[in-house]
């Protein structure tokens, strides 16, 4: 189990998260490395389904990371995603996949600290409660 | 609720006869107990066909969809929800609608009572005053009506329709003191491993035959995510992680915008209670944003929009 | 390419003088129309001194708008810019822009050696250093040769050499030079600079150690009659006080950072709730008291020690381990001569001398000065008089504007969808930065395998010419039709590599970025194997989407080229003449009977000219201007349509009249906040400014038998349930007290304040008003004035902190200095999709860098609209929306931009989610009531997309089918 080390699937917007993760790069702030970022263009880009999709493929982990409820470049991007993150994140832990699994945050792209705080978070947390066990799609099976 | 069948009839015939409206959308009696079937009366010589009791579960408002005509609509309190969000949804014109509100007693779960007589055979299904008396050849039961009624409808707070044009019958008085969410809280107090299992087992019947999306009125979409290729969420194998992505995208779909009918569990014919997946989103929503689907035909469906003080604490 | 001057000299050209964020503007703004701009830089790149800052207020931010590119797409056109190791990207996209926009020619190293002729036709001698970049290094050095003389012909000349940082040395009591650890504001902001050495973290120079305890000294330079200081004051300090206290306390909230001041001075948008949100929320002390000097305290501890006397009258003492001197702007060095080479006068301060009602004309017709060399400024302002210079120059080159646009030229496009993806990927090892923990020759070894990689790269060293000649080379060679970049960030490097694209035949959305150093090699440079196997992850997620990416579609919209401007007040009118003079149509719509607004009721500006005669030669010239169409007692009704195409419903109640219009600028202003309070509206000695003016305009007699009176400030604003501060008020109060005590110099005049915001030049009224006996008394809002009426005489009743008593005071008239609030904009706000804050104000598209443009293309806006701003500032921000609008009408069709949303109409359910949630109104239901997106509105953000229970919605670039296959690489 020590070799074990948990794949993170991160959405990231383009105007907040994204550079965040580049401000925090610049900036030399270490964080583990087990995230792999998509980058979309607004926190309104991700489809819940991505989240669900990146279970499928056997992410450990997955952590969304958007602008500031407010600061959304493109005015509410964030706002309508928010509520579908909400439903989404308690949907999920409902029906059974471990809270810790999915992450959500706000981090602009000046804060690269809190990037790098968070990420570091969002690993020890999946860490913590070992490999995806659910939701994994599996080859198919021939009957 | 005697009387309904006789204001449904007479609506209709002034309807059709006054050219308010080309059809008139109610329920026949069906070929099986229990079992009621749409019916469209096209023409006042129609109109006696339709007829009203508690086996009327179907949702009218999923054949909607799209329809060009006027149609007069019998509508029991889901079904009129069920029209306000069509008309939220663009799916059909309140100036072509007509509706016929049908203040609900509740509708009969005909599955439990078949099982109750125990291989008896019901050839015959009558209500009077709280009672459901079912004959067959050689047998006659009662059952008592409320313990008999759709789960969906036991713990209805909108038995009365939310929008209509004329009442074929007197109001009737809310439930108040039901507790929605009982069920849903005991899935919440459980482990994560015993939650997935609960799911598990809940949908471990499930054939895909995708019934509970046909019956499901706000399923409309030209082209579902079941038949998408890239990705294919649902493969055609029997794969369990498939069969648990249709059930939670499905119910995801519905977010917002379930009015708990029960059309769904209503036509699955492995008996799978897939309410169960709605109900918590509906209750989250009603928690998070106050707000519960159908009810009022002047605000956006709740991912349609947002409040800046929605709660966010799910959020680093 | 390289700065030859190969076009025609031209009497349609601009000169540009500094290439500050300003110049920048400036040049930008007139390339988009079409003029040529020959933009002279004395420094070798450009940037100015924004370049050096961390990050910027009051946004925070390192300029999300501009991190798309950084300098780097420069380097192709003038070789001068010594890119790599990334410079902060806070200006980047303006610059970048710039640096490729073939309308522009940039000289560094270069200076003005002699301008002769006229407005319309100057004859200008520039001369420049001969420079050599050798590729072959990274970063590429730089040499350069033998000076050279160019000669230009320019119509219009407009100056923004900016302006230098005081040197805090002439004061002997700071220590600065003495102790490493007393260090100026701009020091500072190196250090804090996440591209400096230290990566931004705070560090003590004596012993490089993070500081525990920072002081801010305020008005280091400014406010100061002391030799080698100045008087005025210097505008931007307090804000970059506070940011960089806010910076300190992002990195460790546990260090105390005190700013001491005199009087804090956050007036512009959004600057006081930054001030409150450092004092109540980061705990940024705030201590106000001017220190006289610092002392060492404890011998090689490297700490220092401030004495002060505190609001109280207590003498403290307070050891910090840091301090940091904010020093303010002077005129920039060599301005004398540059001055007299141009024959214009600078004012007592060595700024630009301009004038009220031409913010940006110097004495000399046809040379415009803009930015901080027209007096020290922020750079929201700096932007909208670098575009206001652009407007003034446009107006003077209107007939002979084209001076010749050279388009650029690429090869044409491969189709590519015929053909199986064959992806290139590209490694760049720019910078001196290193790779970090990530073994780049393993990792291209990896790559090369990825199914539908046909080519990976050596390591190429530098994003310039080189660079782009590799690609190229490599595309036409291996047939590949996909490119990967690994190494930087699409942030800083998509346009350059964009560009590269389509000088390689394909379009420019076939690029995919593999962010190798910012989020990984630097990141993780203790783990190796990870880090490595991490860039292998992200070649293939970045390859697995390229192999999904289709060309964007271009196409083409015409544009209606009439403007519409709502607001017939100075901004409208001043914005409508702006264009109309540029010969484009003019619609003015006026809510009221006449033409003027709020500057009708002022009485002078606060140079101490008259408004009057101003606003009355501005109606005229806009009544009778032939281009201008002026609809007065009317109002938009309604307004549909987009960018290029709109149409507006005019209605004066009783008619409607529908127009047609490429843009529209929103001037409709703002209007004096009525008081509850002081005996307002219950006493007719208690007035507004407006009420004063407007006895001052009368020369009402009575106000020279005053004997006492007594203006109160902040009246509505700065208050919590108003928290801005008004601006002008200060400035107001200073000017008519000075008034009052003109007419009447024995009357007793006191002005009742929290901090005194004569900003910039303005300082000197309030200096005039002190020498002149007025009096000043402060007070804190949790401590207000009184205003009573005792036996029929008002009595004003206030705290007095020096004294620390009550003190009374009858006065004869009491004028309150109330908060300015925005109109209300009607229905234009939400039919155009501008947002409007918390107090009504409409809200630019970005408060740093985009200060006119409004988030919805096509709209600008300008004046109280925007926030309280004086006739000035007024003035200039309406000829910058006029120079952006102008911009855009200067184009008889325009470009889509390809990466939009669109519908599949088979898939669509017609459930009208799209419609309701697209914050720019683009989706529609067409006739048949499915929903389609019009491309011009959109704008890429994706929300539609992912709201879309059908999957009918698709997002070029962002497709979910890209998206899934990163997913399924993972």
């Amino acid at each position: 189990m020590s070799q074990w080390e948990p794949k993170i699937v991160a959405f990231m917007c383009s105007w907040s998260s994204y550079p965040g993760a580049d401000y925090a790069g610049l900036s030399r702030l270490a964080y583990p490395p087990n995230i792999r970022i998509i980058k979309v263009p607004c926190a309104g880009r991700i489809n819940p389904k991505f989240i669900l999709s990146a279970l499928r493929q056997g992410a450990d982990g997955v952590w969304i990371s958007a602008c500031h409820p407010g600061d959304c470049h493109y005015m509410e991007g964030n706002l309508y995603a928010s509520r579908k993150f909400a439903l989404m994140k308690n949907f999920l832990e409902h029906t059974g996949i471990e809270p810790g699994r999915v992450h959500f945050s706000w981090v602009s792209a000046t804060e690269g600290h809190k990037f790098a705080q968070t990420a570091k978070e969002v690993v020890d947390s999946v860490k913590a409660l070992g490999p995806a066990r659910h939701m994994i799609k599996k080859e198919a099976e021939v009957a | 609720m005697q009387g309904y069948t006789q204001r449904i009839r007479e609506a209709a015939k002034r309807l059709l006869a006054e050219k308010k409206v080309d059809v008139v959308m109610g329920f026949r009696k069906g070929t099986i107990p229990f079992m009621n079937e749409p019916f469209l009366a096209k023409s006042p010589e129609q109109v006696d066909q339709l007829l009203w009791d508690g086996n009327c579960g179907i949702n009218l408002a999923n054949y909607l969809s799209g329809r060009k005509d006027r149609i007069g609509i019998v509508a029991k309190g889901c079904d009129s929800r069920n029209i306000v969000v069509h008309l939220l949804e663009y799916q059909i014109k309140r100036e072509q609608l007509y509706i016929l509100g049908a203040p609900c007693h509740g509708m009969i779960d005909g599955r439990r009572i078949t099982e109750e007589l125990a291989g008896k055979e019901p050839l015959q299904v009558e209500e009077e005053n709280g009672r459901i008396r079912v004959s067959g050849k050689g047998f006659e039961e009662s059952f008592d009506r409320k313990q008999y009624l759709q789960e969906n409808c036991a713990i209805c707070m909108h038995r009365n329709p939310v929008v209509y044009d004329e009442l074929v019958g007197d109001l009737v008085e809310e439930q108040r003191d039901v507790d929605r969410y009982a069920d849903v809280r005991e899935v919440e107090g459980l482990s994560p491993e015993a939650k997935w299992k609960y799911f598990e087992d809940l949908i471990a019947p499930c054939i895909r035959c995708y019934a509970c999306r046909n019956a499901c009125p706000v399923c409309y979409c030209p082209t579902c995510f079941v038949d998408e290729s890239r990705p294919q969420w649902v493969g055609k194998t029997v794969d369990p992680t498939d069969t648990r992505t249709f059930h939670f995208l499905r119910a995801y779909h519905v977010a917002g915008r379930c009015t708990d009918c029960g059309a769904c569990e209503r036509a699955c014919p492995v008996g799978i209670k897939m309410r169960q997946f709605t109900k918590k989103l509906e209750k989250d929503i009603k928690e998070m944003y106050g707000y519960e689907a159908g009810v009022d035909p002047e605000s956006r469906p709740p991912l349609d929009t947002y409040r800046p003080d929605d709660p966010r604490d799910f959020a680093k | 390419m390289n700065g030859n001057l190969g076009l025609e000299p031209s009497a349609g050209a601009v000169m540009v003088v500094g290439g500050g964020v300003a110049g920048v503007q400036a040049a930008l703004d007139l390339a988009e129309s079409d003029f040529q701009v020959y933009l002279v830089e004395k420094g070798p790149s450009l940037g100015g001194v924004v370049l050096q800052l961390d990050k910027t207020f009051p946004t925070n931010c390192v300029g999300c708008l501009g991190c798309r590119a950084q300098h780097v797409g420069m380097a192709q056109l003038d070789e001068s810019i010594p890119v790599n190791d990334c410079s902060t990207c806070i200006v980047s996209h303006k610059l970048e822009e710039s640096g490729r926009h073939r309308n522009v020619q940039i000289l560094t190293m270069a200076e003005v050696e002699s301008v002769e002729g006229g407005a319309g036709n100057f004859q200008v001698r520039v001369r420049r250093k001969r420079r050599n970049l050798d590729w072959s290094t990274a970063p590429p050095t730089v040499s350069y040769g033998a000076d050279e003389v160019v000669s230009l012909r320019v119509g219009a000349i407009i100056l923004s050499p900016g302006f230098k940082v005081f040197d805090p040395s002439i004061y002997d009591t700071f220590g600065y030079g003495v102790y490493p650890n007393v260090v100026s504001s701009l020091e500072l902001e190196g250090i804090l600079n996440p591209y400096g050495p230290n990566h931004g973290r705070p560090v003590r120079p004596s012993d490089g150690r993070p500081p525990k305890r920072v002081a801010w000294l305020q008005c280091v330079g400014s406010r100061d009659l002391h030799k080698g200081a100045h008087g005025y004051c210097s505008s931007v300090c307090c804000m970059y006080a506070i940011k960089e206290a806010l910076a300190v306390k992002q990195h460790d909230p546990e260090i105390d950072t005190a700013i001491f001041f005199m009087d804090m001075r956050t007036f512009g948008k959004e600057y006081e709730e930054y001030y409150n949100c450092a004092k109540n929320e980061a705990g940024v002390r705030f201590i106000r008291s001017r220190i006289h000097s610092v002392e060492p305290a404890g011998a090689g501890s490297g700490d220092l020690r401030l004495d002060y006397i505190d609001e109280s009258g207590q003498h403290c003492s307070e050891i910090f381990d840091m301090v940091v001197l904010s020093v303010g702007l002077e005129s920039p060095s060599g301005i004398q001569s540059l001055a007299e080479k141009l024959n214009i006068s600078l004012d007592d301060n060595g700024f630009a001398a301009v004038g009220d009602f031409t913010p940006v004309e110097t004495s000399r017709p046809g040379i415009f000065a803009c930015g901080a060399f027209a007096g020290p400024k922020d750079v929201p302002s700096s932007l909208i008089e670098g575009s206001a210079a652009s407007a003034a120059s446009a107006a003077i080159l209107s007939n002979s504007k084209k001076a010749g646009f050279q388009g650029n030229t690429y090869p044409p496009e491969n189709p590519v969808v015929f053909e199986r993806p064959r992806v290139g990927v590209f490694f760049c090892v720019c910078g001196s930065e290193g790779t970090g923990a990530v073994d780049v020759a393993s990792v291209r070894e990896s790559v090369k395998g990825l199914p539908n990689v046909v080519y990976v790269s050596e390591e190429m060293l530098s994003c310039g010419p080189t660079a782009q000649e590799a690609v190229v080379k490599a595309v036409g060679e291996r047939r590949i039709n996909r490119v990967v970049v690994a190494g930087c960030s699409p942030r800083t490097h998509e346009k350059f590599f964009q560009e590269t694209l389509r000088n390689a035949g394909l379009n420019k959305s076939l690029l995919e970025f593999a962010n190798l150093w910012f989020q990984d090699a630097w990141v993780h440079e203790d783990q190796p194997a990870p880090a490595t196997q991490k860039a292998v992850d992200l070649i293939r997620m970045a390859a697995a989407k390229a192999v999904l990416l289709e060309p964007f579609p271009q196409q083409e919209y015409k544009v209606n080229q009439k403007a519409l401007v709502v607001g017939g007040g100075v901004s409208g009118m001043v914005a409508a003449r702006s264009l109309a003079d540029r010969g484009y149509p003019v619609v003015l719509v006026e809510k009221s009977d006449r033409l003027g607004g709020y500057a009708l009721n002022l009485f002078k500006t606060w140079r101490g000219n008259d408004v009057g005669p101003y606003v009355k030669e501005l109606v005229g010239s806009v009544a009778n201007h032939p281009n201008i169409t002026v609809r007065l007692s009317s109002i938009v009704d309604r307004v549909e349509g987009y960018v290029g195409n709109f149409k507006s419903t005019l209605s004066n109640g009783s008619e409607s009249e529908v127009v047609e219009h490429g843009v529209v600028i929103l001037a409709t202003g703002g209007k004096e906040f009525e008081p509850a309070e002081y005996l307002y509206g219950k006493d007719n000695r208690v007035l507004t400014h407006q009420q004063l003016d407007a006895r001052f305009k009368a020369a009402d007699p009575a106000l020279r038998s005053l004997e006492s009176a007594v203006f109160i400030q902040c009246v509505g604003s700065r208050e919590p349930e108003r928290p801005y501060c008004s601006r002008v008020c200060c400035t107001h109060s200073m000017e008519s007290a000075l008034q009052l005590k003109r007419i009447n110099p024995d009357a007793d005049v006191y002005v009742l304040y929290r901090d005194m915001r004569t900003y910039g030049d303005r300082e000197k009224l309030y200096l005039e008003a002190r020498k002149s006996g007025v009096v000043f008394i402060r007070f804190s809002l949790d401590s207000k004035p009184r205003v009573d009426r005792v036996d029929g005489n008002l009595h004003v009743t206030v705290f007095d902190p020096i004294l620390q008593r009550e003190i009374t005071i009858v006065a004869d008239l009491v004028t309150l200095a109330t908060a300015i609030l925005p109109n209300d904009a009607g229905i234009l706000a939400k039919a155009l999709d501008v947002p409007v804050g918390r107090e009504g104000f409409l809200c630019e598209s970005h408060l740093k860098m985009r200060p006119v443009d409004c988030e919805t293309d096509g709209v600008f806006l300008c004046g109280l609209a925007h926030f309280p701003k004086s006739l000035d500032e007024s003035i200039a921000q309406a000829m910058a929306a006029a120079s952006r609008a102008g911009a855009f009408l200067s184009k008889e069709s325009v470009r889509f931009s390809g990466a939009v949303a669109y519908t599949n109409q088979m898939m669509c359910s017609s459930c009208g989610t799209c419609v309701s949630i697209c914050p720019f109104s683009a989706p529609r239901f067409n006739d048949k009531g499915k929903a389609e997106i019009n491309p011009a509105l959109c704008r890429a953000c994706g929300l539609c997309v992912a709201s879309c229970r059908s999957g009918a919605i698709r997002l070029r670039g962002y497709e979910d089918a890209q998206i899934y296959a990163m997913i399924e690489s993972i």
